[in-house]
């Protein structure tokens, strides 16, 4: 553990979390320990009611504060337990978006500027930062061409990056996405995986659910499995998705997986199979490698 | 769901709140003093205010949906009012009274004038600048998110009420026809229907609660305070114009 | 005539803005995808299928009913729409009550409807879960009564809309499984969907529509080896697909199965 005297180096410190939501006897969440550091991808994969959208609520402080129920272990936001802390402080740690983009639309703005200054107007920003700030969301998010827009005018996309443009127009390190392209088309999802993987080139600390596995394997630094609210594994996309009873656990690995498991091409070096399509060609031998850099 | 009118006019200038005060001041005023001049005057002002708002047009619809009252208004006084002595003319054997018609149109006056007041508030401010005002004069933020989300809210819900609808017709369910039949299908309706908005809600308060809803800090705004160099002056003489005709009626 | 004929129809909901246009297409038994970018006029369509709208110009037969001449419940027993949203649908305070109420509606008996609705949620998998309040259960658990109430009303036709919407790798195995049976018991079965991967291991014919016309239709296989057009309108090769390509293969792979058994058997 790096935390020393309640201040640690690590943006996120999880620690023998257990949570249970009201009138359930199951744990959603049972004895979750990891820490994330300053700038990480980190991916959280596991069946449906595995544990990953109460997760995501936990590391925003939604669970305890929004959820009652039996919570136990300690949750530190780049320093600051959630437990004692409030959403509204919480928010400006990590911020939280989900899957469906017309709830997360506050529904009393009449334009996207708008929409994205609702939180900020919140937290008591002064006008000059608010508007620093919603630019800075709008070109992050590559919507300036829409920001007149109402939102709910919007495609599903187009929705979804304001609420993520919303979000981190609270300047929040963290961003926690669940399952955020799971109601979108392709090529909305991959301008939502664009932008997300903008923000972490930007410094910006982001832990993402999703059963999208190849995605997954093609951006983030550690994955975390999860299953019934267990822990099973917190490591490399390699070493997870090499895993040979990942499907006891109601995951499947990326295609490309597979196929090198299948053909017994592993990486020597690692002792792991390729997770993406360019390992894949790396591994065999480097031609085309430039073919999936995205 | 909203009938404001974007344009570049004078009244848009005009902050929110006098305009509030007018709207009512406006619309008070034939009642207070309830003289035909009076409604007459205060109408012409309002259509005048409509007039230089650029949106004269677009309170005549409103005017037109109102004058099935307004007729029968008139012609119910007309024949009925306890008052009448005096006929002015008849339909076969309906008669009108003079008193009543005189009523009638004092009336009609009236609802014109009121449509048209509130009119010249609603046509040309934009219903967020007008709940920033009211939260600004001290009105809780959460009431004003709920006043300004339900506009937006009613028309997405009448789109989940026709998804709903089209999935229970799917399943053989038979929405046309005999009262019978209608009532049939109103638990398989409705029912959906509540189910769909109590989600929608969990799911987006948890949204506002990620964007600082329940923040104890103090309340910014990301548009300037709509301040009129006038405002002070206009309500003031509208506030003493109320208070006038109020000692008139009472002592004169 | 069984199937589904679609004669040179064109649809607008204002005017002007045609959202589709000279569509001709016959669905006789394939199973098939429709696939395309959102606003290309997928959910239009099989709203007209499905009769919940009907065609400006030109007719669609259900079964050799024009749907001009029947209403959406008169339609019901022969063609079955499974909705995105099951929050859309969902009344009843019990699972199986809520799966009867459709083939109740067609005309069966509620014992016939009892027979039926637990024999749907059987071949779903939640039939232990048929005494449960719907609102109990996850959203993907909640999908699935969706499809049994669909299932139950035996319709020789079935659309889905986005079956594989936030369901996780055990729910695609159960869809999947799902659909090849009912494509075995001879039940048409047409799905919208954007899993590229799902469509490549589950369908036998693919649509792909763009701007509210087809512009492709075909085998499964023969669709993804249009790579260029497929990229045109915004959509993405199956990862089988990709992997073959970057193999070095020439031919079309759906599925990483093929993939591996076609390198085998080189080997």
């Amino acid at each position: 553990m790096l935390s020393c005297g309640g201040f640690s180096y690590e943006k996120i410190i999880v620690e023998n979390l257990k949570y249970k939501y009201p009138d359930t006897d199951q744990l959603a969440l049972n004895d979750v320990s990891f820490e994330v550091e300053e700038g990480e991808v980190i991916g959280i994969v596991g069946q449906n009611s595995a544990g990953k959208s109460s997760l995501c609520l936990a590391l925003t402080g939604l669970i305890p504060h929004f959820f009652n129920g039996a919570y136990g272990g300690k949750v530190l936001i780049d320093g600051i337990e959630v437990k004692t802390s409030t959403i509204t402080d919480l928010s400006q740690k990590a911020g939280l978006v989900f899957d469906n983009p017309f709830t997360q639309m506050t529904a009393s703005k009449y334009t996207v500027y708008d929409e994205i200054a609702f939180g900020l107007e919140n937290i008591g920003v002064s006008r000059e930062e608010m508007i620093e700030r919603v630019d800075w969301s709008l070109k992050m998010m590559g919507i300036e061409n829409i920001k007149d827009k109402n939102p709910f005018d919007l495609s599903g996309g187009q929705m979804q990056r304001v609420a993520i443009a919303s979000v981190i127009a609270m300047r929040p390190e963290i961003l926690v996405l669940d399952e955020p392209t799971s109601q979108l088309d392709p090529q909305a999802s991959e301008e939502v995986f664009r932008v997300i993987q903008q923000l972490s080139q930007e410094g910006i600390t982001i832990v993402i659910a999703e059963h999208k596995m190849e995605k997954l394997a093609s951006f983030t630094d550690r994955i975390l499995l999860l299953y019934e609210g267990k822990q099973i594994d917190f490591d490399t996309p390699q070493k997870v998705f090499s895993r040979d009873d990942l499907h006891d656990y109601g995951v499947v690995p990326p295609i490309f997986t597979t196929y090198c498991k299948a053909m017994g091409m592993k990486n020597k070096k690692t002792n792991t199979y390729p997770v993406t399509l360019a390992e894949v060609s790396s591994l065999l031998g480097g031609e085309n490698n430039e073919w999936n850099k995205s | 769901m909203t009938l404001y009118v974007k344009q570049d006019s004078l009244i848009h200038e005009i902050d929110p709140i006098t305009k509030v005060i007018y709207a009512f001041v406006a619309a008070l005023l034939p009642y207070i003093l309830p003289s035909h001049t009076v409604a007459l005057i205060v109408l012409v002002i309002s259509i005048m205010l409509l007039v230089v708002g650029k949106v004269f047009r677009k309170i005549i619809p409103l005017i037109g949906l109102s004058l099935f009252l307004i007729v029968s208004l008139v012609i119910i006084q007309g024949i009925f009012r306890p008052d009448n002595v005096t006929p002015l003319f008849h339909f076969g054997p309906i008669i009108f009274y003079k008193e009543g018609l005189s009523y009638g149109l004092l009336l009609m006056l009236r609802v014109i004038n009121l449509l048209c007041a509130f009119g010249v508030l609603i046509l040309t401010t934009k219903p967020d600048d007008l709940i920033q005002s009211f939260i600004q004069k001290g009105m809780s933020p959460r009431i004003g998110y709920v006043i300004g989300s339900v506009l937006q809210l009613i028309p997405q819900m009448s789109a989940t009420i026709a998804t709903i609808k089209d999935a229970q017709r799917s399943r053989g369910l038979e929405t046309e026809g005999s009262l019978l039949v209608r009532i049939k299908a109103f638990l398989p309706l409705i029912g959906p229907v509540i189910m769909n908005s109590l989600i929608s809600t969990r799911e987006r308060s948890i949204a506002l609660e990620v964007r600082g809803f329940n923040a104890k800090q103090k309340k910014t705004f990301l548009h300037e305070v709509h301040t009129y160099k006038y405002a002070k002056v206009i309500q003031a003489v509208l506030i003493l114009i109320f208070i006038f005709a109020i000692l008139w009626r009472i002592f004169l | 005539m069984n199937g589904i004929k679609v004669e040179n129809i064109s649809f607008s909901y204002t005017e002007g803005q045609p959202v589709l246009s000279n569509i001709d297409v016959h669905f006789r038994q394939e199973s098939t995808a429709i696939i395309g970018q959102n606003g290309a006029g997928k959910t239009t369509f099989v709203k007209l299928l499905k009769g919940l709208l009907k065609p400006a110009t030109g007719n669609i037969y259900v079964n050799g009913m024009n749907t001009q001449e029947y209403t959406v419940a008169q339609l019901a027993k022969q063609i079955g729409l499974v909705f995105q949203n099951p929050n859309d649908q969902i009344f009843k305070h019990t699972v199986i009550e809520e799966v009867m109420f459709g083939p109740k509606n067609i005309g069966q008996s509620t014992e016939e409807a009892r027979q039926n609705s637990l024999l749907a949620l059987e071949k779903i998998g939640i039939v232990h879960e048929a005494d449960k309040n719907p609102y109990d259960l996850s959203l993907s658990d909640r999908k699935l009564v969706s499809i049994a109430s669909i299932l139950a009303m035996k319709p020789p036709i079935i659309i889905f809309d986005e079956p594989t919407m936030g369901q996780d790798y055990l729910g695609k195995e159960r869809l999947k499984k799902i659909m090849k049976d009912l494509r075995a018991e001879g039940v048409l079965v047409l799905s919208i969907i954007h899993d590229m991967d799902f469509v490549a291991e589950t369908f036998e014919r693919t649509i792909v529509m763009n701007q509210g016309k087809i512009v492709l239709d075909g085998p499964t296989r023969e669709v993804f080896s249009h790579e260029q057009l497929i990229r045109d309108v915004y959509l993405e090769l199956p990862h089988a697909t990709q992997l073959g390509k970057q193999l070095g293969l020439k031919q079309t792979f759906l599925t990483v199965d093929e993939l591996i058994n076609f390198n085998r058997k080189k080997q």
